[in-house]
């Protein structure tokens, strides 16, 4: 792997810039080393020790910090955090536009239900009038035909008794004419009897009609 | 070494020194090498712990392993410290900002270490210098820090809402200028110099105690041994609970920093034109 190769080599460089650098005292001439004991000695009790050295190489190596974790470090993982926060802006939207559009399909559905049972409604409440007046009707009918069947019965027994009178006269008037002439002992002629049988219908009817 | 002086342990060491200009300059010391230790960590290690293995699709967008602790601390600065103070200007800011935290937490983290101590213990005849320490219980490079926010400060003041910065230098009535404008800058002189001492004071101050602690034992076993021994118990235990304190104290002092030069890029840059507000940032 390059990454671990390079961490090797890089670790490897501190470690020989480590080692290197006892060298730098050990071979310096005295006028550095009565310098370095000089130096350490003056620090020894001095809280506030350190020069221009310091502030210098500070600021070189945080601002190449600064340029190198920013190209390397800080750079993706600020574009990771920006699509990151996109995505979840997205998603959060989408979310709100599917959830509003699934409340208007709701509230559609809804409406639509309740237009239904309003017609089922209507449908059966039409059904039931009809079925009312379907009802009324034949009811009305079979009243109708009732009453005249009555009125034609009765129109027949009326016919049927005034047949069964007349043929009573008749045959009463037959009867009392044969018996009147064998009570005359004579025979009445046919003219006469058919016109007594007339009479005594006409006077019948007179009768009835009165 | 200097078992009588505990400050030995904490101050720069120099290894070379040379002069520029009159005044001493160090080419290197401990703490510049601790410097450039943490520079070289944070170059190595940060880059890629934060690359995605996986990078696809929505694979891409989820952190893991040590990256997402990174992220974590990141996304942190950037949601809940830059964004509500520096607003738009959030991202312009956000990398430096994040340099400055974790190259001051690397270098609090760093001096923790006791490799002066370990070094110590090798032979004379190596000729090893007196490595490791606090960088930044050093007053030159928490200086140095203070003084690159004070640039941010008015660099970007000066690039992002000129008139609105200097306008505020003077916050009162006009005629109270002469009093005013001193004092708000004797203000960014102030800022700048209780950052720096902030951070010095205390990266020095837990260490002075741990070396004093340790101090104990060695002037305790100057006058027998079994005595130093006796001592050496509580102190070790008293410098391991302290350890644990400068642990704590190194992630609150990269924070404290990180978070007071991300207020004091705001008020540079941000200016809110309500009265109210304004009474509130000068109060």
């Amino acid at each position: 792997m390059v990454g671990k190769t390079a961490l090797k080599a890089l670790l490897t460089l501190v470690v020989i810039g480590l080692l290197c650098v006892p060298a730098t005292p050990a071979a310096a001439t005295s006028s550095t080393q009565e310098q370095l004991v000089e130096a350490e000695g003056g620090s020894e009790s001095n809280l506030f020790a350190g020069d221009l050295g310091n502030a210098v190489w500070t600021l070189v190596i945080f601002l190449l910090a600064v340029v190198l974790l920013g190209k390397f470090a800080w750079g993706p993982l600020l574009s990771t955090l920006q699509e990151r926060e996109s995505f979840i802006r997205d998603s959060l939207a989408q979310a709100r536009d599917d959830r509003e559009a699934a409340q208007a399909r709701l509230a559609e559905y809804t409406s639509k239900l309740d237009e239904a049972r309003a017609e089922a409604t209507a449908i059966v409440e039409e059904g039931r009038r009809d079925a009312e007046a379907v009802h009324g009707k034949i009811e009305q009918e079979a009243r109708e035909e009732g009453e005249r069947m009555i009125e034609r019965a009765k129109r027949e027994i009326e016919v049927a008794k005034k047949t069964a009178i007349r043929e009573l006269y008749e045959h009463s008037a037959t009867l009392a004419t044969e018996v009147a002439a064998r009570l005359l002992k004579r025979e009445v002629s046919a003219a006469d009897h058919e016109r007594l049988i007339a009479e005594a219908i006409e006077q019948l009817d007179q009768q009835d009609l009165n | 070494m200097a078992t009588s002086n505990p400050l030995s342990h904490v101050v720069q060491h120099a290894i070379k020194t040379t002069e520029l200009g009159g005044q001493p300059f160090t080419v290197m010391s401990d703490q510049i090498s601790m410097i450039l230790l943490a520079g070289f960590l944070l170059v190595l290690v940060l880059p890629r712990s934060l690359k995605r293995k996986q990078a696809e699709g929505l694979e891409a967008l989820v952190p893991s392993g040590f990256g997402n602790g990174i992220e974590a601390i990141c996304t942190y600065f950037r949601d809940e410290i830059a964004k509500p103070n520096l607003g738009e200007y959030t991202d312009r800011f956000i990398k430096y900002i994040w340099t400055v935290f974790f190259f001051i937490l690397t270098l609090n983290l760093l001096g923790l270490v006791p490799i002066s101590a370990i070094t110590s213990i090798l032979p004379h005849s190596w000729n090893v210098p007196h490595l490791g320490g606090t960088a930044t219980a050093n007053i030159w490079t928490t200086a140095t820090m203070a003084v690159l926010t004070l640039f941010m400060m008015i660099f970007n003041g000066l690039r992002l809402a000129p008139r609105d910065f200097i306008a505020h230098l003077c916050p009162g009535p006009l005629w109270l200028a002469p009093l005013l404008v001193p004092l708000e800058i004797v203000g960014f002189a102030a800022k700048t110099f209780a950052l720096s001492v902030r951070l010095f004071a205390n990266m020095l101050a837990g260490h002075i105690l741990l070396a004093v602690l340790v101090g104990f034992v060695l002037s305790a076993g100057a006058g027998s041994t079994g005595l130093g021994f006796a001592i050496a118990v509580p102190v070790v235990a008293g410098a391991v609970a302290i350890t644990f304190l400068e642990l704590l104290v190194a992630f609150v002092q990269a924070f404290i920093f990180t978070f007071l030069t991300v207020m004091f890029i705001a008020q540079s840059i941000i200016f809110h034109h309500v009265d109210d507000a304004h009474g509130e940032a000068h109060a």
